[in-house]
């Protein structure tokens, strides 16, 4: 039988590989796409727990998914169109290159 | 565990490993949009019918193909010069994705409300969620839709700057 | 009297207080820049209908205390318990503790209400002639209600959670005013400085804040309950703190670092006078009327975390008294017209807060409540001055402008007066209020206060005069040198129509109103805290202590200076008017003491030389780790590729040990800095993923 904690393992170790795009990718494409992956490991484990909560008529987790996923659709939006104008300023989208917040 | 679950966990695991390793950004979108398709069926497990709509809708219909015109217009179709399996980058990565994530399976391990099953007769009809959208949830709906508006203006201000420059 | 049995209407409206100039501001930045008359008549709309509210709420208050008695005087005010009336909600819920967030009506709250809100709105009348010509007006509108707004907010908040929120709006909205005219480098520059000085006062209050709702589990001020975090002061007494303080003690003094910052108190003073950069009425409104009154007004708020620990009283009176002269002795030696106004408002902060110091919250409020009213009064002269002058701020290039601008110059002598203390205007009632406390406070070192503050009442009065001499009196000594000095007002000159150089004009009513509505104030103010019975403030503010009789010591002490102030200022300036290009007769008096006044008591050089050299050598220090952390990656490459190669850099490491060992500590510094500060976005993310991940591993084990 499958149990919350299954589901909740799985959910940890999503965001766990979508952390590790986020740290270690240097296209900035890619880590908005791993912050995508850490979006949905949320909403994954946010709908679980509303599966196996106490009070699933509340349809909590259920409602803070779509919230979520709203959220996440804005961010991509305007995350991508900030990688398109980074990469008209300094021709490149690497993360690496936007340095200028060193001191 | 049932067949089920494992199938979709494959899919989605694979999916979001290949979707942050691999050079090739299209190829990297295209598993991307299997982890997206493998988080929907876990919705649909989940009897969270209309989540998973939403999830295909948004992030397979929109985000999915918002990142490969990303791709395109930075004429960015593989990532050149990045470091190898090995690397120093690489290794720091896993070692902190591993930090968090055994954090996360600490605290799960460690909380023995994780071990219950499924209560039956779970279901959330569009109906019940467009109900409750719409009375206790009223206020942060607004606010999202208004949040959703700013940011596609904003999205579209931000790249069309150039062409207002050109004018 | 019960204060949950009544709650009066104005009570439950008191949020509009700050929510209407709030939408206000929300409003008009959604405005497009031209609907200037709209986003304008909006701003001032509000501001008179909270100003009104504000009314109420003190003729409310006033009402009630008379309620119990029937004789109706004020000093049947004497009720022996403040009276505070409390609107609760809840904020939000989490798990089986909710946030509760309220506010609160009492004589305090009503008063600085009044005093803020009315203030605000004449300077927002005043604002549309003073920024008539800029192109960013309705900008500017936005920010002063968001400012206006905040403030009031402030005021009338039950909780310092909420206080904390509107107190940081505050600072977000004055850095946005400073830094209005953000292409000119100096005022991006003072508005950054404003914002980072005032954020090293507000970690301590904040800290202070975690640490009161660690301890009463609660961050309401007042409760119907009584449980309320200001009323359980008897038990934090008695709690241990730091450094051989009371609980109560050690919150009241992070508490007061955040007042230190935000009121401009030695040794975060520094941005206050920088902060001139901002448009003139932008100075008023935060340097008279509500920004630096903020800090004070939190002291007076927590007053009784205070009162439970005399070591901080002391502490706080010094650092009052202190302030009080030294900034006085700087705005001696300075010479432009908006600077001296910014350091007199420093010292007569400093005289707020030593009146906190000594024991007399009702007499420091008094002083902010009447120093609210002469310094807009003084700060608007001072901008219609420069606005009459082609922009010019150099009171040496100055002079005669009393008959080009003869209702400009009778509203600032009145100001002048009041901020020099000559009975009968409102600086003489409350400068006396205060100076009475500070001499009641104690014998011997006790009195130090008292006598710093007798001799900043001295300098007050002289730079004060001189100021009037060199601007107002003798011949007009602009026009000609008026090239060279472009650069001073070169965006208001932008901003403003360009008459012909040369004479001084008289402001357009919309500016000159609102001075002679403030002057009247400044001189008839004082009336509400005559000594003695009449003292209504006194029993308005703090009814729990008894008021105090008139000392006629003090009053004669320090009228006495400040005729001498006076006197002196005129022998220098007013006998004989200077000429065009003489430079200040107090170059020859003063000689190196002057440079070192003019120079601010090096302070801006004390600083560049001690801390942000520090943060220099601390950013070299991580250009080197930056360097040696590639050198790290190297060497890993290094050794992964042959063990010969690892036992040469094995010998070498061996060899070189002790150098290494020096080196070590410096290395290690080095790569924390490196790690922390190299502009990377994911460096800054990986940071944050192993810090959270560490924070949860620590809180599972412990």
């Amino acid at each position: 039988m499958t149990t919350l904690a299954h589901f909740q393992l799985l959910a940890s170790m999503l965001f766990a590989v979508g952390l590790f795009g986020a740290v270690t990718r240097r296209n900035a494409i890619v880590v908005l796409l791993s912050i995508e992956i850490m979006f949905n490991a949320a909403n994954l484990s946010l709908v679980a727990f509303w599966r196996y909560g106490p009070h699933p008529e509340q349809l909590s987790g259920v409602v803070f998914a779509i919230f979520g996923i709203t959220i996440a659709a804005a961010e991509a939006a305007v995350g991508l169109a900030l990688v398109i104008v980074i990469y008209r300023y300094y021709k490149s989208i690497e993360v690496d290159k936007m340095r200028s917040l060193k001191g | 565990m049932d067949v089920t679950f494992i199938i979709l966990s494959l899919i989605t695991v694979v999916g979001a490993i290949w979707a942050v390793t691999l050079r090739n950004l299209i190829h990297g979108v295209l598993s991307l949009v299997l982890f997206f398709f493998g988080v929907a069926g876990f919705f649909f497990y989940l009897n969270a019918d209309f989540v998973g709509w939403v999830q295909i809708l948004v992030y397979v219909g929109a985000v999915a193909i918002l990142a490969i015109f990303a791709i395109m217009l930075t004429h960015n179709l593989t990532a050149k010069d990045e470091p190898g399996f090995f690397s120093l980058r690489w290794l720091t990565g896993m070692a902190i994705a591993a930090a968090v994530g055994a954090v996360l399976w600490f605290a799960i391990k460690n909380n023995a409300a994780m071990l219950q099953t499924a209560p039956a007769g779970v279901t959330s009809s569009v109906a019940d969620i467009g109900r409750k959208m719409m009375t206790d949830w009223v206020v942060p709906f607004e606010v999202v839709s208004l949040l959703l508006t700013a940011a596609m203006i904003g999205a579209i201000v931000i790249a069309m700057e150039q062409i207002s420059h050109r004018k | 009297m019960n204060p949950a049995t009544h709650i009066p209407w104005i009570a439950s409206y008191l949020w509009l207080i700050p929510l209407l100039p709030f939408a206000a501001a929300g409003v008009s930045a959604l405005l497009p820049q031209r609907c200037r008359k709209t986003s304008a008549g909006l701003a001032i709309g509000v501001i008179v209908v909270s100003t009104l509210l504000s009314f109420c709420a003190l003729a409310e208050s006033i009402l009630h205390g008379l309620e119990p008695h029937a004789g109706r005087t004020w000093s049947a005010m004497q009720t022996h318990e403040v009276w505070h009336s409390l609107i609760e909600f809840t904020w939000f819920n989490y798990g089986t503790t909710s946030l509760k967030l309220g506010f609160v009506l009492d004589p305090l709250t009503a008063a600085m209400a009044t005093m803020v809100s009315l203030v605000s709105a004449l300077i927002f009348i005043y604002s549309l002639g003073y920024m008539s010509r800029d192109k960013n007006f309705t900008r500017f509108f936005t920010f002063l209600s968001l400012f206006a707004g905040a403030m009031l907010g402030l005021v009338v908040t039950n909780n310092l959670l909420l206080f904390f929120i509107c107190w940081e709006l505050v600072g977000l909205a004055s850095y946005l005013l400073i830094g209005f005219w953000y292409h000119r480098p100096s005022a991006a520059a003072a508005a950054k400085k404003a914002f980072i000085v005032t954020k090293i006062g507000d970690t301590g209050f904040f800290a202070g804040l975690l640490w009161l709702y660690h301890a009463t589990g609660t961050l309401q001020f007042y409760t119907p309950d009584h449980t309320g975090a200001l009323e359980q002061v008897t038990a934090l007494a008695g709690l241990p703190g730091i450094m051989g303080l009371s609980l109560a003690g050690t919150i009241a003094l992070l508490i007061f670092c955040g007042a230190v910052g935000k009121s401009g108190q030695w040794p975060l003073h520094v941005w206050l006078p920088d902060a001139m950069e901002g448009p003139t009425p932008v100075s008023a409104l935060i340097h008279a009327a509500t920004m630096v009154a903020a800090g004070v007004f939190l002291v007076a708020r927590t007053y009784p975390l205070f009162q439970a620990s005399p070591q901080v009283l002391t502490l706080v009176a010094w650092i009052g008294a202190f302030t009080a002269i030294m900034a006085a002795t700087i705005a001696v030696a300075q010479n432009d017209i908006k600077r001296i106004l910014a350091y007199s408002t420093v010292s007569q902060l400093g005289y707020m807060v030593m009146g906190l110091g000594v024991g007399g919250m009702a007499a420091a409020m008094f002083h902010l409540l009447m120093h609210g009213f002469f310094k807009a009064l003084l700060f608007l002269g001072a901008g219609s001055v420069i606005h009459g002058c082609h922009n010019e701020q150099d009171i040496f290039k100055m002079g005669g402008v009393k008959k080009h601008m003869p209702i400009t110059f009778w509203t600032y002598f009145v100001g002048t007066l009041a901020l020099a203390g000559i009975f009968p205007l409102a600086g003489f009632w409350s400068k006396d209020e205060v100076l009475t406390a500070a001499f009641r406070w104690g014998g011997g070192l006790h009195k130090g206060p008292f006598v710093l503050g007798c001799l900043g009442v001295f300098l007050t009065a002289f730079y004060m005069w001189r100021q009037v001499c060199l601007v107002f009196l003798g011949e007009y000594r602009g026009g000609k040198a008026r090239a060279g000095h472009k650069h001073v007002g070169q965006e208001e000159a932008e901003t403003h129509h360009e008459t012909a150089p040369g004479v001084p004009h008289e402001s357009p009513a919309v500016m000159t109103v609102p001075l002679i509505i403030l002057a009247v104030f400044s001189a008839f103010m004082g009336f509400s805290g005559l000594p003695e019975h009449a003292n209504f403030i006194h029993h308005f503010l703090n009814p729990e202590h008894a008021p105090h009789v008139v000392n006629w010591f003090v009053i004669g002490t320090a009228s006495a200076l400040a005729f001498a102030g006076l006197g002196a200022g005129h022998l220098l300036y007013g006998v004989k008017p200077l000429a065009p290009d003489e430079p200040d007769p107090l170059k020859a008096k003063l000689g190196k003491l002057r440079d070192f006044l003019r120079d601010k008591w090096y302070c801006d050089e004390l600083y560049e030389a001690t801390v942000v050299r520090f943060v220099r050598i601390a950013a070299v220090v991580v250009d080197l780790g930056d360097r040696l952390l590639d050198g790290v990656t190297v060497g890993l490459g290094l050794l992964a590729r042959g063990v010969s190669f690892f036992n040469f850099k094995f010998d070498e490491q061996a060899i070189n040990c002790g150098f290494d060992g020096g080196c070590g500590s410096v290395r290690v510094i080095g790569r924390c800095f490196a790690a922390l500060q190299d502009g990377r976005v994911q460096s800054y993310l990986r940071l944050v993923a192993v810090t959270a991940a560490i924070l949860a591993f620590w809180f599972f084990l412990k």
